[in-house]
């Protein structure tokens, strides 16, 4: 089950169990982008050839395929480096291309990547996962949209997890959390999902990877997607705040947690409650 | 320089002031009162509507005697508690040299909940002490249970007579004696039946989930997102420092929920949990103090089976 939509950006995290499963979403995402007008990129492990030979035998990829509507692309011809990603550089890279897919006359660029083998190790993840945040903050002014797909046998559940809660959405199950970049008349980012014990260090691992950068001494959460966080997470963010000499503000938070923080002593933390 | 009774001492001077009459309570409370502003003393009255109007009927109109809205106050031990450590912090800051406040556990607090409210009289004994504060909690014998009697005497180190005599309480005992003890835990009524949740180690999450799937909508929103709140802590605080397994078990009707979660540990050590943020880093303290402040009735139990600690939300029991 995907999480709910949040965004008006398009960046999908889709942990799959095998290549057709794979296949099969990344093919659906894929055609709701041609049908929007849009390039479509496949980028897929491996060789590129026998996966456009296999499109050219499904419905509405034929066309788009000879037009160069849809391409398929190895990892290497869509990522600036295989080893250990530049998060700059590969964010730089989908912008000129989204820019040539506009230029060519397509309202934009979609890609669905397999990027398993870009994450296998925890240096690659942690490139992987700051590129994951840059590239949710370069959806604000591109008309691009990414569907990452990760091999759950071969990852683990616990990597992919590392990239899927810096997407707006992903499959891994609701209870994970999720932080990602929003239009910024609604903050830096949007924090969404629930936060307890079980998924802390994963969130001050997230936070450090996203890299946000105070705003007037402010860092805004937008929060109206944040269905539970506990008092350790509070406390973190404040933390957090302090070491950036900023204060963080929980934008649109349930009331709860208002009252939570109230108990707290929290100086570099403010909450504005929803309700 | 501190006047009255508690002349001469540093910190919390605790009485009760138990009393079988109207007379009887102004007779005491009226000159505390107007001592405390004679003596330019910060002079608070926490009482409920019907003592307090009786205390301000009998007060010269112009006492600089200050109200506070007993019901508000006292509300939840641990948040009367972190109220009060923030006036007192204030007034001292502001040069106080002693403070005297007249309060009372409201009716509610006397009945089935009374459990919480025995601990946090004990227990003020030493929040209260770093502050050269001379309080009064007032009891009316008429209405007041004996084994609530036998409590006050127990956590007050002092009576208040009605003749204007201190008389040390023979029964007090220490707070770390008294908030050690293993007090009875009567089943909630709604206990009876079946729980709607009987979940063995579930997560943190799959317990906020369950109190959700079984509870929304019987609460006021806010009531039952801090509930949820205490869940999870409550949950959390079993799975990290209990002992394995931890049972969740949730009842409900309709304007009440109570949940328990029991472990076979032995509990917090720390005779304050609950009541006072940990100070020492006790595991677990923090998780339990915010859990005091987001329900209206917690209490907790130990046995040859492992502790439990039950939670209320909604109208608590006696209400």
């Amino acid at each position: 089950m995907l999480t709910e939509q949040s965004s008006p950006y398009w960046h999908l995290c889709w942990a799959y169990d095998g290549s057709t499963e794979f296949m099969t979403h990344a093919v659906e995402f894929l055609r709701a982008g041609l049908a929007a007008g849009e390039r479509v990129w496949f980028v897929v492990p491996g060789a590129a050839e026998p996966v456009r030979d296999q499109l050219l035998g499904v419905r509405d990829f034929a066309d788009a395929l000879r037009t160069g509507a849809a391409q398929v692309h190895c990892l290497a011809g869509a990522y600036t480096s295989t080893a250990v990603i530049d998060p700059a550089s590969q964010v730089a890279a989908y912008r000129s291309a989204t820019r040539d897919a506009v230029t060519d006359g397509y309202t934009g660029l979609r890609v669905a990547a397999d990027a398993t083998e870009l994450v296998r190790t925890p240096t690659q993840r942690d490139a992987f996962a700051r590129y994951e945040q840059q590239v949710n903050e370069m959806m604000r002014t591109e008309a691009f949209r990414a569907m990452c797909a990760y091999d759950r046998t071969q990852l683990g559940e616990p990597a992919i997890a590392e990239l899927a809660c810096l997407h707006p959405e992903h499959n891994l199950g609701h209870q994970q959390f999720r932080l990602y970049a929003v239009p910024m008349r609604q903050g830096q980012v949007a924090l969404a999902g629930e936060l307890d014990p079980s998924n802390h260090a994963l969130f001050r691992t997230a936070l450090d990877r996203a890299e946000l950068h105070p705003v007037d001494d402010e860092l805004v959460l937008e929060a109206d997607e944040l269905r539970f966080l506990d008092h350790r997470a509070l406390i973190h963010l404040n933390e957090y705040a302090r070491d950036r000499h900023a204060t963080v503000v929980l934008r649109a938070a349930r009331s709860g947690v208002a009252r939570l923080a109230a108990l707290l002593d929290l100086p570099a933390l403010r909450v504005e409650a929803a309700r | 320089m501190r006047t009255g009774p508690a002349a001469g001492r540093t910190g919390y001077f605790h009485e009760a002031l138990c009393y079988r009459s109207e007379e009887e309570l102004l007779a005491v409370v009226v000159p505390f009162l107007i001592g405390g502003v004679e003596a330019n003393e910060p002079t608070f009255v926490a009482l409920g509507e019907r003592t307090g109007n009786l205390v301000r009927a009998a007060l010269p109109a112009d006492a600089k005697v200050e109200f506070l809205s007993g019901g508000d106050v006292y509300g939840r031990p641990t948040a009367a508690i972190r109220m009060y450590r923030q006036l007192l912090a204030d007034l001292v800051a502001d040069g106080a040299t002693q403070i005297r406040i007249i309060g009372e556990v409201p009716p509610v607090g006397l009945g089935p909940t009374w459990d919480w409210w025995a601990r946090y009289e004990s227990a003020i004994n030493r929040a209260y002490d770093d502050w050269p504060l001379w309080s009064m909690c007032a009891y009316d014998t008429r209405s007041t249970a004996p084994e609530v009697l036998a409590d006050v005497a127990a956590t007050h180190p002092c009576f208040a007579a009605p003749d204007g005599r201190h008389v040390p309480s023979a029964d007090y005992v220490a707070p770390e004696t008294f908030l050690s003890q293993v007090r009875p835990m009567p089943p909630d009524p709604i206990q009876v039946a079946p729980p709607l949740v009987d979940l063995l180690d579930p997560t943190a999450a799959q317990a906020r989930a369950a109190v959700h799937q079984v509870g929304q909508g019987r609460l006021r929103a806010d009531e039952f997102d801090d509930f949820v709140v205490a869940v999870s802590e409550t949950v959390t605080n079993g799975l990290r420092h209990g002992r394995s397994p931890v049972r969740f078990r949730v009842w409900a009707d309709a304007d009440r929920i109570v949940a328990t979660v029991s472990d076979t540990g032995t509990g917090p050590v720390d005779p304050y949990a609950g009541l006072l943020p940990s100070a020492n880093g006790t595991p677990g303290g923090l998780g339990l103090w915010i859990t005091h402040q987001s329900c209206n009735h917690v209490t907790s139990h130990r046995d040859a089976e492992g502790f439990t600690l039950r939670l209320t939300a909604g109208r608590p029991l006696g209400a």
